[in-house]
C-alpha cells in the first residue's frame, strides 16, 4: 500500500512538474516569456511559402509584419511616410516624370549580405518583366525604366507625370505590393512565380525558425543581427520578443478561451461583447482603452451605407439626403455598438485622428451652417453638432465613465452626426419625384422597395449599422428588403452594379493628400451597370468632383494646392452626399499583459493597433516583457 | 456469369453516378454569384485601400488569364473531364494561386481521413455490438440503461458536443490543447504525440454522436430479428444465447449496418466541418467550406469529386460483398 502511496505521489509531482514546464513553453517549445504570440487573421493554405511574388502567399501571416523590405513606410498616428528602405522621400524633376530615389546605407540581408539599390532595381525590373506576377501589366504601364546610379541610388523614369511615387509605391494603411528582394538569390531564378522560398532571406527584423505544416502557425526569430535589419538602422532599438509566433485561433469561442488562459497575447478583433466577457474572466485583457470605450476610432475605413448611383432615385442626392434624415443616428450608434465610435459623418473621408485635425475641424463652422434645400422654400441643417456632448451625457447617465471636457469628447465621438429630421426626409422624398400613398411610397407609379445588402461573414461594424438603418427605413416608413450576402457574393455584385444600399466600407486612408483615396471616383471611370469598371462601383457621377481629382493627379502630394483641392473636394461631397458615413472604423483589438507589456493604447499612443499592418515591426520594438 | 454481368451492370452504374454528380459540381460553382477574379481584387482593397483605376484594370486582365477562365463553359468542362476525373489533377487552386488544388487537398485529406474514419470504424463497432445487446437482450435492465444513454445522446448535434468536450476537457481541467496544434518541430515522437492529443477531442465527440445512432439502429434491427421465428426455432434447438446472438440476431441484423457504413466511410472524405472548426482540426471539411465562400472552382471540383468517387465506390464495394455476408442473396 506504501509503495502504491510512494508511487501516486511521484506520478502526481511529475506531473505537475510536467504541467508547470507546460505552461512556460509555448505549444512549439519556445520560452513563453521569450514569445509573443499574435492571432493572424486566417490559416494559409499554403504552408512554406514566404515569397511575397508568389501568388497565394499568406502576407499577414507574420511575413511582411516582420520580415518584408518596404521602400516607405507609414507613421499611423501622424498619417506621415518614412523611408525605410529608401533614404528619405523621393526627389522628383518639375513635370514628375524622373524620380531619385536614395537607399539608406547600413541595412543587410540576414545573410549578410548588404541591401543596396541593386536589390530595388532588380525588384522593380523583376516585376514590370514578370507577367505572373500581378502588378507586372500596371508597372509596365507605369514605368518606361528603372535605373542603377551608383551601389545607393536609383533612377526612375515613368511614362507619365507621376507625382505620387511614394504614397503608390510605399506603405500608407496596410502594406505595399513592393517588396524587396534580396537580388543574390531571387536573380538566380527561373521562375520567381513558383519559388516558395521557405527558408527566406530577408531584411525585416525577423527570420523564420519554423512553420506549421498545416498552416496553422509559423515562428520567427529575432536575427541576432537584428541592428542590420530595417528596423534596427531605422530606430536602433532591438525588437524585444526573441520569438514571435503567429498562430491562427480558430473560431470564436476558441479565440476567446485561448486569450482568457494567456495562451495568446494579441487578438485582430473581436466584437464588443466578447471583450467584455474576456476582460470579466482576465483582468489582464484590455483593448485601445482600458475601459469604455474600449475600442480605437482610428482604423481608416470607415463603415455606413453606401449607394448605387448608376440608377434613379438612387443618383438623385435630395433621395440621399431624404435617407440621411431619416436615420437617427443616436439609435444608429447604439444598435451597431452601444454608442462606441466615433461619428465620421462624411461621405469619402474617415474621421480618423489625423483626418480629424486635418479636414474636419476645419470644416466644423462650415458644417453647422449647412443647409440642405427641402423643395418647398424650406431648409433644413444637414449636420447635428451637439451629437458628442449628447451621447456622452447618455452614456455616463448609464454609469460609463466619460469625460465632460469638449474636446476629449470630440476625440470619443466626433464633431458631428448627420441630423435627424422625418419631415425634411419626406419632404426630400417627394422633391426626388416619390409620391406617398396611403403611407406606402411610390417612384415612377410603382410601389417602391429598396434592396439593401450587407456582407454576412465579415465586419460586425458595417453589417450591424446597415440592420439598424434597415429598421430604421422601415419605422420611417418605406418598404425594405434586407439582403445577407457572402463577400465572396458582394464583391461580384459590387463590381457590377448589382446593388441599390451596401453596408460596407468603400474608401479607406490616413494621408493629408487624397488623391489615392478618391481617384477611383473619377466619373470618368463609370461603366454601365452589369458591367465591371475599375472605379468606385457607386457610380458616383460628379462633374466638379472628377475635375478636382484631374487637377490633383498633375500636382505633387507636397503642393499646399493639394490640401485645397483636397478640402474642395470634401466640401463638394458632402453637398451631393454619395455615402453615409456611420463611424470610422471601430476596432477592439485585446491585448494580454500576462506576459507582455507597453502595447500601443489611447494612453500610450505610439501607434495604432494594427497587428496586421506592415507597420508591426516598429511596434515590436516597443512591446516589453513583464519578467526579465 | 450472373457475376460478371451483376459487375458489369453495378460498374456501369458506378460510372454513371460518377459523371452526374461531377457534372453537376462543375456546373453548379459556376452559378454562383460569385466570381474568384472579384474575390481576390476585393481581398486586395479590402487589406489596402482604393486600388488605383488603371492598376485595377490590369490586374483584372491578369488574373482572368491566369485562372484560365477565358475559355468557354463547354471548353473548361471537357478540360475538366479530362484532366480531373481521370488524373485526379483539378488546376491550381485559385485563391492559392499557383499551388495545385490537389497539392493542398493531399495535405489535408490524410488528417481528414484518420480523424472521420478512425472515428466512424469505432464508433460502428462499439455501436453495434452495445446495440445488439440492447436489442437481443432488450428486457434486461444494462440494455434499458444502454439505450436511453444512446437516445440522450444521438439527438445532440455533434458540434455541440465537441463544444462542450472543449470547454470541460481543454478550458477548464486542461488536459487536452484547446486548438488541435501539431508539433512539427520536435521529429517523429514529439509529431506524433501532438497529432494524438490534437485528435483526441474531436475523435471523441464524433465518436459519442455516432456511437448513439449506431446502438439505437442496430438496437430496433436485432429487436426485430429477435422476434422471427428462427430465432425461435433456434432456441428450442437449445442453441445457446451467444450463439444465437452473434450467428442469428447479429449476422442478420448487420446487411442494414453495412450498407449505412459504406456511406459514412464514403462521406468521411467530406470531413466533419464544425468539429474541424471548433478544434481548428486540419481538414477538408473547412477546405471545402474555404473554396466556396471564396469561389475556388478547383478546389471545390478537387475535394467533392474525391468525395463523390469514395462514395460511389465504397457502396460498390458493400453492393459486391453482400453475398458473402449474407448467403440468401445472389448475383442477380
Amino acid at each position: 500500500m506504501r509503495k502504491l502511496v510512494s508511487l501516486l505521489l511521484v506520478l502526481a509531482m511529475m506531473l505537475g512538474v510536467s504541467a508547470a514546464f507546460a505552461a512556460e513553453t509555448t505549444i512549439v517549445g519556445t520560452p513563453r516569456n521569450e514569445t509573443l504570440i499574435v492571432e493572424t487573421q486566417i490559416p494559409t493554405d499554403t504552408p512554406g511559402q514566404f515569397n511575397s511574388y508568389m501568388q497565394g502567399t499568406s502576407m499577414g501571416f507574420g511575413i511582411h509584419q516582420l520580415m518584408s523590405a518596404m521602400m516607405w513606410e507609414m507613421d499611423t498616428i501622424k498619417g506621415e511616410q518614412f523611408g525605410e528602405v529608401a533614404e528619405g522621400m523621393p526627389e522628383s524633376n518639375a513635370d514628375f516624370t524622373e524620380h531619385i530615389v536614395k537607399i539608406r546605407k547600413g541595412i543587410k540581408w540576414s545573410d549578410g549580405v548588404d541591401l543596396t539599390a541593386k536589390d530595388v532595381v532588380f525588384t522593380m525590373n523583376m516585376i514590370r518583366d514578370t507577367k505572373g506576377i500581378n502588378a507586372s501589366a500596371y508597372y509596365n504601364v507605369v514605368f518606361k525604366s528603372i535605373e542603377l546610379v551608383d551601389d545607393y541610388t536609383v533612377k526612375i523614369v515613368t511614362n507619365e507625370p507621376f507625382p505620387r511615387l511614394a504614397l503608390r509605391f510605399g506603405v500608407t494603411i496596410w502594406g505595399n505590393d513592393l517588396r524587396i528582394v534580396p537580388e543574390h538569390i531571387y536573380s538566380k531564378l527561373d521562375d520567381v512565380t513558383t519559388f516558395k522560398d521557405s527558408a527566406p532571406v530577408v531584411a525585416g527584423p525577423y527570420t523564420v525558425k519554423a512553420y506549421d505544416e498545416l498552416g496553422v502557425w509559423v515562428l520567427y526569430e529575432r536575427r541576432e543581427d537584428w541592428q542590420n535589419s530595417t528596423v534596427g538602422v531605422v530606430t536602433g532599438k532591438m525588437p524585444q520578443a526573441k520569438y514571435v509566433l503567429f498562430k491562427a485561433l480558430g473560431d470564436d469561442s476558441t479565440r476567446q478561451m485561448l486569450m482568457i488562459s494567456n495562451q495568446v497575447d494579441i487578438m485582430v478583433e473581436v466584437t464588443p461583447e466578447v471583450l467584455e466577457v474576456m476582460k470579466e474572466q482576465n483582468p489582464n485583457i484590455a483593448a485601445w482603452y482600458k475601459d469604455f470605450p474600449y475600442a480605437t476610432s482610428d482604423d481608416p475605413c470607415s463603415k455606413g451605407i453606401s449607394f448605387m448611383m448608376g440608377k434613379a432615385p438612387y443618383n438623385n442626392k435630395d433621395f440621399r439626403w431624404a435617407i440621411s434624415f431619416a436615420l437617427n443616428f443616436d439609435e444608429t450608434t447604439m444598435d451597431i455598438f452601444d454608442g462606441v465610435g466615433r461619428a465620421s459623418a462624411l461621405p469619402i473621408l474617415t474621421a480618423t485622428t489625423a483626418m480629424q485635425e486635418l479636414y474636419l475641424k476645419p470644416l466644423k463652422e462650415y458644417m453647422a451652417n449647412l443647409e440642405i434645400d427641402l423643395g418647398d422654400g424650406t431648409k433644413a441643417k444637414a449636420y447635428d453638432m451637439d451629437y458628442a456632448k449628447r451621447i456622452g451625457d447618455k452614456l455616463r447617465a448609464e454609469g460609463r465613465d466619460i469625460p465632460t471636457d469638449e474636446a476629449a469628447l470630440e476625440d470619443m465621438f466626433g464633431i458631428a452626426c448627420y441630423a435627424y429630421n422625418p419631415e425634411a426626409a419626406e419632404k426630400l422624398l417627394v422633391k426626388a419625384g416619390l409620391e406617398k400613398k396611403d403611407g406606402k411610397w411610390f417612384f415612377e407609379g410603382q410601389p417602391f422597395k429598396i434592396n439593401m445588402s450587407y456582407l454576412a461573414n465579415t465586419e460586425h461594424q458595417a453589417g450591424r449599422g446597415l440592420i439598424s438603418a434597415y429598421n430604421q427605413l422601415l419605422k420611417f416608413g418605406l418598404d425594405c428588403n434586407l439582403v445577407s450576402e457572402s463577400s465572396a457574393t458582394w464583391d461580384s455584385n459590387a463590381a457590377l452594379g448589382n446593388y441599390e444600399i451596401g453596408g460596407y466600407w468603400p474608401t479607406g486612408g490616413i494621408t493629408k493628400d487624397l488623391y489615392s483615396v478618391i481617384n477611383g471616383y473619377d466619373a470618368d471611370l463609370i461603366v454601365p451597370i452589369g458591367e465591371r469598371g475599375s472605379g468606385q462601383a457607386s457610380r458616383w457621377n460628379n462633374e466638379r468632383a472628377t475635375e478636382i481629382i484631374h487637377e490633383l493627379a498633375k500636382i505633387s502630394p507636397e503642393d499646399p494646392k493639394s490640401y485645397e483641392l483636397g478640402m474642395e473636394f470634401v466640401k463638394v461631397a458632402i453637398e451631393d452626399i454619395p455615402f453615409i458615413g456611420f463611424h470610422s472604423g471601430v476596432k477592439f483589438v485585446p491585448t494580454n499583459t500576462t506576459y507582455w507589456t507597453n502595447y500601443p493604447s489611447a494612453e500610450n499612443a505610439y501607434n495604432g493597433p494594427w497587428w496586421w499592418w506592415s507597420c508591426f515591426k516598429y511596434i515590436t520594438t516597443e512591446i516589453s516583457p513583464v519578467s526579465k | 456469369m450472373k457475376f460478371r454481368k451483376y459487375f458489369g451492370l453495378r460498374l456501369v452504374t458506378w460510372a454513371l453516378t460518377i459523371l452526374i454528380g461531377v457534372t453537376f459540381i462543375f456546373f453548379i460553382p459556376r452559378m454562383f454569384p460569385t466570381d474568384p477574379v472579384e474575390n481576390m481584387i476585393g481581398q486586395i482593397q479590402n487589406r489596402s485601400g482604393q486600388m488605383d483605376p488603371t492598376e485595377m484594370a490590369a490586374l483584372r486582365r491578369s488574373l482572368r488569364l491566369q485562372f484560365g477562365l477565358e475559355g468557354s463553359l463547354w471548353e473548361q468542362y471537357v478540360n475538366y473531364l479530362q484532366k480531373g476525373l481521370l488524373r485526379f489533377d483539378f488546376g491550381p487552386s485559385l485563391m492559392s494561386f499557383p499551388t495545385p488544388a490537389g497539392e493542398i487537398i493531399g495535405t489535408y485529406l490524410p488528417y481528414t481521413l484518420l480523424l472521420s474514419l478512425t472515428s466512424t470504424l469505432l464508433a460502428w463497432v462499439v455501436g453495434n455490438i452495445i446495440g445488439l445487446l440492447a436489442g437481443f437482450r432488450k428486457d434486461k435492465r444494462s440494455s434499458k440503461v444502454l439505450e436511453a444513454i444512446a437516445i440522450c445522446i444521438y439527438p445532440i448535434p455533434y458540434f455541440l458536443v465537441a463544444l462542450i468536450l472543449q470547454i470541460v476537457f481543454a478550458f477548464i481541467l486542461g488536459w487536452f490543447p484547446l486548438q488541435s496544434t501539431i508539433n512539427s518541430m520536435g521529429g517523429l515522437g514529439a509529431y506524433l504525440s501532438s497529432l494524438l492529443r490534437a485528435s483526441a477531442l474531436p475523435a471523441a465527440s464524433l465518436l459519442l454522436v455516432g456511437t448513439g445512432w449506431w446502438i439505437i439502429s442496430m438496437k430496433s434491427l436485432s429487436a426485430a430479428t429477435a422476434e422471427e421465428d428462427f430465432v425461435q426455432y433456434a432456441r428450442f434447438r437449445g442453441l445457446s444465447e451467444g450463439r444465437i446472438g452473434t450467428g442469428y440476431v447479429m449476422r442478420n441484423s448487420i446487411l442494414t449496418q453495412i450498407t449505412a457504413l459504406a456511406m459514412s466511410l464514403g462521406g468521411a472524405f467530406n470531413g466533419a466541418i464544425m468539429t474541424e472548426i471548433i478544434f481548428s482540426y486540419p481538414g477538408v471539411g473547412t477546405l471545402i467550406q474555404k473554396a466556396i465562400l471564396q469561389s475556388d472552382y478547383n478546389m471545390i471540383l478537387g475535394c467533392i469529386t474525391i468525395s463523390i468517387v469514395a462514395i460511389a465506390t465504397a457502396t460498390l464495394i458493400a453492393d459486391l460483398i453482400y453475398p458473402f455476408i449474407d448467403p440468401r442473396i445472389r448475383y442477380s
